[in-house]
């Protein structure tokens, strides 16, 4: 079992996330917003944040560079939602943006309830 | 006078002899003759006729030879006079030359001097006839190359696309009103200023001078490319540039012209943004709605029966076609801002096809299909963009799986071309009908059969990987039967080695 910070401006995501991390027994803290992530990644300090990059008041990609700079963040591992997606280029894209943010992992919308599972149950082992 | 034309010739003399004698003999010789006994009469007759030719007597009663043919030189300024003189009066003769008398015979003549005399004179005629048709021709071709001078001139100052002449030094010698106005310069004479010093655009001092540098034989092919000018830039053109030669094939000079194009890549911009906004904005909802639909087919929220496990599955294709699409529509809107190839690198293209045949494998499994892969060994490595090559063998072996009959084949097979690596893809399925193999490479294009009705497709795949592959300079064939299956034919550039 383990907190997982969801950040996501889209509730119906948030929503079905928060379903499939439930099931496997995972708590779930919902924020809908780049800005209300932040502060509730340094209040709540989870175990590992699921970051949406498409939101209007602050994209997942500053999002993530604060907290990787944040001393007592640094060390959650982030998983990266992209919906920017899509096969040629923006595989690159994302790529170079993962790299430069540090986030740990990133996967292209949508993504399988199971594969998403699967993900942060592998960012949860590191 | 017409050079055709019988010489029409009078005799002014009072001897009747030497009239009757002129006459007959120049009459022998075609010449048409007439004659008059006196001045009064010979000015008269040449008043009413059509004479070329006179033959003048000097000593005559009545009106002086002298002052017949003064009268005659002021008159008719164009009529030949030959004047006839008595054997002692040189003196006369020499003075009617002085007064325009073309030349002169003296009495007594013999036939022959006769004839002579007034054969050169009618070669006189025919020389004055041509010299004069020679004046007229030249005339008319320097008003002729007067008139092409201002048409060319013209048509180049009303063209719509700019037009830059230079000398082999890369001086402007001429230039258009378009091309002042498409580079914004047009306070600042060009005429006279090099290239550079006038335009300031180090890529188009270079293509100029590039087609300068185009000596010896080569044909005068010249050199096109797209150009963008100031800064940021504002105006787009293609540029044509073309090395102007003489006979010997010697540069002399360039012309360039300009073609506008900043509306059409406006155009093609605000069509880009227009696709990506839009295809974000529905690609967000969607993600949603598949992640959502997906919580119920996972049993994540309690169960649900077979019927209602079938009919989503459908939705969840559907939505799989949409998204799909979406995805497509943001390729090409990204190839088509020429952002697609984003860093080549050495490809072994057998790698990337096991990959995509890897990923059919459990589709193709649904439909018991065979992969046949064949490639040269010795294959050939590309330089390409890895995931555009990838998303050509998945797009074609998608393809090839989806429109397959049951245990059909997927041939696959690489082989080198000189400069190039081939590749086909052939699939035994439905095949397309000869109606629509010109367009299935067309956007939003779907073959509309009783088969493919039941198969999910955004009419995107094929249009993407064809302009993969002309982004890679390379070309996409088609070979198709109806109901037996279809190849296609990939031509790919190996690229720098």
């Amino acid at each position: 079992m383990a907190r997982i910070l969801v950040v996501d401006d889209d509730p119906d995501l948030v929503e079905s996330v928060t379903v499939s991390l439930e099931k496997k027994n995972h708590v779930v803290i919902p924020a809908y917003g780049g800005i209300e992530g932040l502060e509730k990644a340094k209040k709540e300090k989870p175990d590992a944040i699921i970051l949406d990059v498409m939101m209007p008041d602050k994209n997942g990609y500053e999002v993530c560079k604060e907290l990787k700079a944040d001393q007592v963040c640094q060390n959650i591992p982030i998983l990266l939602l992209t919906a920017v997606a899509s096969k040629i280029s923006t595989t690159t894209y994302t790529h170079r943006m993962g790299m430069e943010t540090e986030a740990d992992d990133y996967v292209d919308k949508p993504v399988e309830p199971k594969e998403l599972v699967r993900l942060v149950e592998r960012l949860l082992k590191k | 006078m017409n050079h055709h034309e019988v010489v029409h010739i009078l005799v002014v003399d009072d001897e009747k002899i030497i009239r009757d004698g002129s006459q007959r003999i120049l009459t022998k010789e075609g010449w048409k003759v007439e004659t008059a006994e006196n001045g009064e009469v010979g000015l008269e007759l040449i008043k009413m006729g059509d004479f070329q030719i006179i033959l003048l007597d000097l000593m005559m009663p009545g009106i002086r030879g002298m002052e017949v043919l003064k009268k005659i030189r002021e008159e008719y300024p164009k009529l030949i006079v030959i004047v006839i003189t008595g054997y002692a009066t040189i003196d006369n003769a020499v003075e009617a030359m002085k007064n325009g008398a073309y030349d002169f015979i003296s009495k007594p003549f013999t036939p022959d001097q006769l004839r002579i005399v007034v054969r050169r004179a009618e070669d006189k005629l025919k020389l004055e006839h041509e010299a004069e048709l020679l004046r007229r021709e030249r005339e008319r071709s320097l008003k002729d190359i007067a008139y092409e001078k201002t048409r060319t001139f013209t048509i180049i100052n009303q063209m719509a696309d700019g037009v830059l002449v230079t000398d082999k030094h890369g001086t402007i010698v001429l230039h258009n009103p378009a091309a002042t106005r498409l580079f914004g310069l047009g306070k600042d004479p060009p005429l006279g200023k090099h290239i550079f010093d006038w335009t300031k655009s180090n890529e188009l001092t270079q293509i100029v001078e590039g087609v300068l540098s185009m000596e010896g034989a080569n044909p005068p092919q010249g050199m096109t490319r797209e150009l963008s000018w100031g800064s940021p830039p504002n105006v787009f053109f293609v540029a044509h540039a073309a090395p102007v030669r003489n006979e010997d094939g010697e540069v002399l000079g360039s012309v360039t012209i300009f073609n506008d194009v900043t509306w059409f890549k406006k155009l093609d911009q605000m069509k880009s943004d227009f696709v990506e906004m839009v295809s974000h904005e529905l690609r967000s909802p969607l993600s949603s709605i598949r992640q959502s639909t997906s919580l119920i087919t996972d049993r994540l929220v309690g169960e649900i029966n077979e019927k209602q496990q079938e009919i989503l599955s459908r939705i969840l294709d559907r939505l799989d076609g949409l998204l799909l699409m979406i995805n497509n529509l943001l390729d090409l809107s990204r190839i088509e801002a020429g952002g697609l190839i984003q860093q080549t690198e050495k490809i072994f293209l057998p790698e990337i096809i096991q990959s995509a045949v890897e990923l059919m494998t459990p589709e193709a499994g649904k439909k018991k299909l065979h992969f046949e892969v064949t490639c040269d060994p010795q294959l050939c490595t590309i330089h390409a963009d890895r995931q555009g090559m990838e998303t050509i063998f998945t797009n074609l072996l998608t393809n090839a799986v989806k429109y397959n009959q049951e245990d059909g084949k997927v041939i696959i097979n690489a082989q080198n071309r000189g400069e190039f690596v081939e590749i086909k893809v052939t699939d035994t399925g439905v095949g397309i009908s000869k109606v629509d193999l010109p367009n299935i490479f067309d956007k939003f294009f779907r073959i509309r059969t009783e088969y493919t009705r039941k198969v999910v497709g955004s009419g995107l795949g094929l249009p993407l990987v064809k302009a993969i592959i002309e982004a890679h300079l390379g070309t996409i064939t088609v070979e198709s039967e109806f109901e037996k299956g279809t190849t296609f034919t990939i031509l790919l550039p190996r690229g720098i080695s």
